[in-house]
């Protein structure tokens, strides 16, 4: 009996180890940009995209840059976008399924925190519109 | 003689049993016939005596319980229930067993349901200062868009 309850315990213990252990978030990030110019088209290598973007009034969709990170709580990853921006990515909180990530645009002093299931993909407009387009990033928490 | 042989059966005839011509008759016979008289009296006594036995035997036996045993045989079920119903009222733990596997893969439905379902944001605080953002929410996640005014 106490030998079975000891093995049980252990198991247990090994069990939730590494969810313990891991305090990182391996995170995708994209930066992509939406044109009302040019002809409609979708890169495709934003077709999982595809279905979030579709409300948006951009017709013309590009990937630019595409890259994995690992967030740690409270640990700030900054993404560089084209038009000389740094993003700021940071990871709120962490849990079970859910992530809270914040996305900071300084120079609008915007800071935006949203909590999602992990593998759902967040969409947040990174710049203004010029010239009729406009980059987003795209922060994705792996599962 | 011959009359003897006529009444001898009635002899045995216990009270209302006769018909009244046939009583008076035998009445009649009675007296003025010692033998059947004495027949008559050998009879009245053997009744007894076997009246006695019975009452006896009847006294004896211990009638107490019995009108309980009765009701208690008459409270145990509805006669007549029948089907699936009466089936798993008598066989609780049969019914246990059988329905235990059901509840538990119901449950693991319902949690596979649940995780695989359309996801919905769990929580969304927007702080921008100066700044109005608007935000789409769609099952793959959260789009948010830049006030174009600022």
């Amino acid at each position: 009996m106490t030998r079975t309850f000891l093995a049980a315990l252990l198991a247990v213990s090994l069990g939730s180890a590494p969810t313990v252990a891991r305090a990182e978030v391996p995170v995708m990030i994209r930066i992509i940009k939406g044109s009302r110019q040019g002809p409609p088209s979708v890169d495709p290598r934003l077709e999982d995209l595809r279905r979030q973007l579709s409300p948006l009034a951009y017709q013309r969709w590009e990937q630019v840059t595409d890259e994995q990170r690992d967030l740690s709580r409270g640990k700030t990853e900054f993404v560089k976008i084209p038009d000389g921006e740094q993003i700021g990515v940071t990871l709120v909180e962490r849990r079970g399924d859910t992530v809270t990530i914040e996305v900071a645009i300084t120079s609008r002093n915007t800071q935006t925190r949203l909590t999602v299931e992990k593998g759902q993909r967040i969409v947040h407009q990174v710049t203004g519109e010029k010239a009729g387009a406009a980059y987003f990033l795209t922060v994705r928490a792996l599962p | 003689m011959k009359d003897c042989v006529r009444f001898a059966p009635m002899l045995e005839a216990r009270e209302g049993e006769l018909a009244s011509e046939e009583a008076a008759a035998l009445r009649a016979h009675l007296d003025g016939c010692a033998r059947c008289r004495a027949a008559q009296a050998d009879l009245e006594a053997t009744d007894g005596l076997v009246a006695e036995a019975l009452m006896a035997r009847a006294n004896a036996r211990d009638f107490a319980p019995f009108v309980d045993q009765v009701m208690a045989r008459v409270g145990q079920g509805e006669p007549g229930r029948t089907g699936l119903l009466a089936w798993f009222t008598l066989h609780r733990r049969a019914a246990l067993a059988w329905a235990v596997p059901f509840v538990a893969a119901a449950a693991v439905l319902m949690y596979v349901r649940r995780d695989g379902g359309p996801r919905q944001i769990a929580q969304l605080e927007v702080n921008a200062e100066g700044d109005a953002t608007m935000v789409l929410e769609t099952s793959d996640g959260p789009v948010v868009l830049l006030d174009e005014h600022s």
